[in-house]
Parts: C-alpha cells; structure tokens; sequence
C-alpha cells in the first residue's frame, strides 16, 4: 500500500498491512504488526507505532517499533526512538533519545514506548572480563 | 586531528587511507585502555541511561544498545560549538550548551564527552562540567578525552566504537580554534564533585579519563 506524494493527512492513520507513505502525515501512524516505510518525500508529524520502521524521510515525533527503527542516509527523525533493535546510518540525522532497554527492565509509566507493543527480546552480549580491570565502580 | 589520536598505535593500527580518488579523511583505527572499564562499570547498572554529547553514530547506538540494553540520549554539542565559533562568538555558549541538557539531576549512568573539552574555554567548560556532574546518578561515570598539546585545532572527531576496545575515528570539518589545553589538576578542579577513576597518557599525547561519581 502506498501513499503518494501528493497526499496530506491529518488524524489517525491505521492499518493491518505493509504501508509507504510519501506524503505528509499529521497525527497519529500505526502499524502493531506491520512494516512501516516513510519514503524519502514524505514529511511527518505524528506519534509512530509499528513492528518495523525504514525512515528515509522526515520526521518530528516519537517513534515506536516492537521490531525496529532504521533511518537511512538522509533520513531525518527529530524525537524519541524506542526499539530493541536501532539502526542509523552515517548521513542521517538524529535529535533525541533512543531507548533499547529491554521490556520490564527499563520501561516507566509514561514512557513513549506503546502498551501493546511486543517487544523483542535482544539477549546482550554479556560483558568481558578484562584482566588488570579492579573492581567495578559502584 | 584523527592523526592526533594514535594512542596505543600499533604497525596493524596505523590509519587507513581512504582510496586516492576519494577525498574522504581517512579512517584512524586505536586501541582504548579506558573504554572496556566504561563498558564494564555501565554493564553493571540495571537499565542504565547514557548521555552522548557527540553526533550520533549509528555503530555506537546499535554497540552499547546490544551491550547495555540502556537508553542513549544524544546531544550533539559540537554542533552548537561550531555554530558559536562560525559566528566568532563564544558568548552565550555555556548558556547554550547547559540549555541543551534539560534532564533531571541524578539521571544519567554514563556520559561520552569524547573530546568536547578541548574546544571550550575554561569558563563554558566548567560550567558544562559542573551540570553534567550534577546530572550523573551516584556511582555514574564521564568519559572524555583531553589533548596536552595547545594546537589549533581544525576538525572535530566522529567517535565509532569499533569494539570493546577499540575506536574508529573520522575527521569532519571545524572552524578553527585552539585547543583549550588543560592540567590534570586543573581537570580534576573542573570535575569538582566526580573522581579520576582512570586515566591513561596515550602516545598522541593525549589524556583518555573517566570519572565516577563518588
């Protein structure tokens, strides 16, 4: 599905099925269990939910995946990420906060990330012993 | 001033030109002594929360993200730095820069300064130093980057972590300034409030250190 580039909405946009916007959104995007792409044209103002989000374009909101966010080269995302999984590359650009902190470890009442998301665990690297290193600070 | 950080250079870590046809700044890859203690103390707080005071760096997001499971915080300082040193003005800076931290005391585990202190004067550095002490959690830590040698300087460094212990670092364009060269003891007074948990003279005679919040 896609919405091109001569398309303006404003309100709550919602959907059960892959989606590229090109256009402008005003308002409120989601996509629980599907792959959300904001194509290079597309301006948009809103809170964003999704299992997956490709920004190639703007964005001034918050911003949710249960799977991932990745902005791409001229991507521009101005607001908070939360994802287990982020990826940015080197010619995008960011202002915010990225939250990956796992489900029930981090995640405070008013926090961004959407109360039905599910979230992915990631299992972290579990950190290296380094000889010489003295006891960690506390 | 990538060529400037060759701290622990080995023959294998020597940087890596970019092709001759491109006109990319070359990559520099170090070896860091003091990172894998960053690493280490930050594993070791639940959830724990970071400041990044540099651009973002997609390699570093995806590194402490899979690392720390935290969240990251990025305020890219140097950008307003440039901003005031285009207009040759240093007023207002540390108003500026204070401006940009707007989280609440006591709310952050980890800073990465990178080498931000080297393009400020004493007055905006310690006044940065003095809010970012404050905003650190107790037991928290600052990592930064000092240069020892007053040249001037005309890039700033993109910090990626390459792996627990070791950087590549790319240069990016800087209207020139000369660099803030500061004591150990006067760091240690512009840190008023954290401790020198670590603190490594590197070959390019420059000062890799990280605080703790006592």
């Amino acid at each position: 599905m896609n919405i091109g580039k001569s398309v303006i909405i404003k309100g709550e946009l919602s959907g059960s099925e892959d989606l590229t916007i090109e256009g402008q959104v005003e308002g409120k995007i989601e996509l629980r269990q599907n792959i959300l792409t904001i194509g290079p044209n597309a301006k948009i103002k809103a809170q964003v939910f999704a299992k997956a989000i490709i920004v190639q374009g703007e964005v001034h909101g918050n911003v949710a995946a249960s799977e991932r966010v990745d902005i791409r080269d001229n991507g521009s995302v101005d607001g908070d990420l939360s994802a287990p999984r982020v990826a940015i590359a080197d010619g995008a650009h960011f202002r915010g906060s990225i939250d990956m902190q796992r489900q029930g470890q981090g995640a405070k009442p008013g926090d961004m990330k959407h109360p039905d998301a599910k979230v992915t665990e990631t299992k972290p690297t579990p950190p290296a012993t380094h000889a010489g290193v003295p006891t960690p600070v506390r | 001033m990538a060529v400037t950080f060759k701290w622990g250079a080995r023959k294998g870590d020597m940087p890596v030109p970019a092709p001759a046809m491109v006109s990319e700044p070359p990559i520099t890859l170090s070896t860091s002594k003091v990172l894998p203690r960053v690493i280490s103390v930050l594993s070791q707080r639940s959830s724990p929360v970071l400041l990044d005071l540099g651009p973002v760096v997609g390699s570093n997001i995806a590194f402490f993200g899979d690392r720390l499971a935290c969240k990251i915080h990025v305020e890219d300082l140097f950008n307003e730095v440039e901003e005031h040193a285009r207009r040759s003005s240093r007023d207002g800076l540390a108003t500026t820069l204070i401006g940009r931290l707007r989280h609440p005391d006591e709310s952050i585990d980890g800073v990465l300064c990178w080498d931000l202190f080297d393009f400020l004067d004493n007055a905006t550095g310690k006044a940065l130093a003095t809010r970012l002490a404050s905003l650190l959690r107790q037991g928290g830590v600052l990592y930064g980057f000092f240069g020892t040698t007053p040249v001037e300087l005309l890039h700033y460094t993109r910090f990626a972590v390459a792996s627990e212990n070791t950087f590549r670092q790319k240069t990016y364009p800087a209207t020139a300034v000369r660099r803030n060269v500061l004591l150990t003891r006067d760091i240690n007074r512009m840190f008023e409030g954290l401790v020198v948990a670590e603190s490594v003279l590197l070959k390019s005679s420059t000062r890799e250190t990280l605080f703790r919040k006592p």
